[in-house]
């Protein structure tokens, strides 16, 4: 076998790094932007699956399936909804704009942003006190004041105004729900390699 | 049962509260005029009772220009406080020994602009099934005494929720997690917005563990040793782990839900979470 040996200018070495580099970055971005959009559409699925937002989902009519209330009511009356309401969109709303960024720089990094719990509290009002959050008052307790103010008739949830039995706030087993839920994803999305969580 | 965490906890936060709104809100009146005489089975024998038209009277001396009681005019002299003549503080009345039933008896006290209790009752109960008789700050009262005991309004409702540990540093300390709750109830809009401001401005406070022993207030309502400084009885505790108001959220009810009830008081929420870092387990 015979060796030849040349010498490729500097130049030429340089631009071929640079047209491979870009090369890369694109199937890196591209394989990252895949991992996340799989992971956002993992969360978003496992947030409409959990036990609370379904019965919440369910609306007036459902039944006490998080067993937060012995199996008494449901918590979409307990927590004094109206029936037109529509509580989980606005975590929805929120989960769906997390996002990704890429850097323009020289290295490899992505910025993703997702809601913090803080925000998901801010955007989840009591129906009846507004600076109070229903969707933290599922972790923290919830006293059974919406459900006596539905049941005073002024138009709430139907399922609240029409029961007789009494569901008191001590009857509120409260559970996890955002804050663990949003620590998980947390990781999720940190175990894309590169990556920066950026919680907004 | 010897006194446990919860209890200091409970006692540490009712009395910061108080100064605390009462010193940062100057949310007092100052009153004086006549006593009214009354019969109270629950006294005992020894004294009668003279009675004020407002209750929970200011009994904190470190609240700059409230008129803190030291005694009242029995037929027009001057009686301090003795063994035999005690302010109730509490229910806002001198309980007298010996005094007839038709004395001539007057003073002059401060009066909180809220009435503080504590209650294990939850919110549906306080605002929903409960009627409290109203003491008005606002409005003169009636020329009568208050009757003693009972809650009046406008009152603020102190509750404990709940507590939890969690691991803060090497070595066995946990940051013990308290969510304390207060259900205002104002007499106007006016009076709410200003309790709630001034607590929503509580965030990243500090007071410190004071135990059931540091309490001013003896069984008849007056103060311990005749004066009490929560300014003093807080230096007296320094050395003691503070607690730290990590988040405090105020809201209000809406006045959709407020036409719903049966009262017409306005009605607010303060949720705190105070911590404090601790060895539990030694």
């Amino acid at each position: 076998m015979k060796t030849v040996s040349t010498n490729i200018p500097q130049s030429v070495l340089q631009k071929a790094r640079k047209d491979s580099a870009k090369v890369l970055k694109v199937k890196i971005y591209d394989a990252v932007q895949k991992e996340f959009a799989t992971i956002k559409e993992q969360m978003i699925n496992d947030f409409l699956n959990l036990s609370i937002t379904q019965e919440i989902l369910a609306g007036s009519e459902a039944s006490n399936i998080s067993g937060t209330l012995s199996g008494k009511g449901n918590l979409f009356s307990f927590i004094g909804f109206e029936k037109s309401d529509n509580p989980i969109e606005p975590i929805l709303n929120l989960l769906n704009s997390s996002s990704i960024s890429f850097s323009d720089g020289a290295d490899y990094a992505v910025t993703i942003t997702i809601p913090s719990a803080a925000s998901i509290f801010s955007a989840t009002p009591m129906p009846w006190a507004s600076g109070r959050s229903w969707a933290k008052g599922i972790e923290t307790g919830i006293s059974g004041l919406g459900f006596y103010i539905s049941k005073s008739g002024i138009g709430r949830s139907d399922a609240g105004i029409q029961s007789s039995k009494k569901v008191s706030g001590g009857g509120f087993k409260k559970t996890q729900y955002i804050s663990a839920f949003i620590q998980k994803y947390i990781k999720q999305f940190s175990s894309i390699k590169s990556s920066q969580i950026n919680i907004k | 049962m010897i006194e446990q965490f919860q209890h200091k906890a409970t006692n540490s936060f009712m009395l910061w509260f108080d100064n605390y709104l009462l010193k940062k809100g100057q949310a007092y009146s100052n009153k004086s005029g006549s006593f009214y005489y009354y019969a109270d089975d629950r006294l005992d024998d020894r004294f009668e009772a003279f009675g004020s038209p407002y209750k929970q009277w200011v009994n904190d001396s470190s609240i700059s220009g409230a008129t803190i009681p030291s005694g009242v005019y029995v037929s027009g002299s001057f009686q301090p406080r003795s063994s035999g003549l005690l302010l109730d503080f509490t229910n806002g009345r001198a309980l007298i020994s010996g005094a007839a039933s038709t004395s001539s008896v007057s003073g002059s006290f401060a009066v909180k602009d809220f009435n503080i209790y504590f209650t294990n009752d939850g919110e549906e109960d306080l605002i929903v099934d409960k009627k409290y008789t109203p003491n008005s700050r606002v409005f003169s009262a009636a020329v009568s005494y208050i009757e003693p005991y009972d809650n009046v309004v406008p009152a603020i409702f102190l509750s404990s929720q709940s507590i939890n540990n969690a691991p803060f540093a090497f070595g066995g300390e946990d940051t013990t997690k308290i969510q304390m709750k207060a259900v205002v109830m104002a007499e106007n809009s006016y009076q709410l917005d200003g309790a709630l401001s001034i607590f929503a401005d509580s965030f990243n406070e500090v007071f410190p563990s004071i135990p059931f022993s540091g309490n001013p207030t003896t069984e008849y309502g007056d103060v311990k040793n005749g004066t009490y400084s929560y300014d003093s009885l807080k230096n007296q505790y320094n050395s003691e782990p503070l607690f730290f108001i990590e988040d405090v959220v105020t809201s209000k009810l809406s006045d959709k839900a407020r036409k719903s009830l049966s009262n017409d008081l306005f009605i607010g929420f303060i949720d705190f979470e105070i911590h404090q870092q601790r060895y539990h387990r030694l």
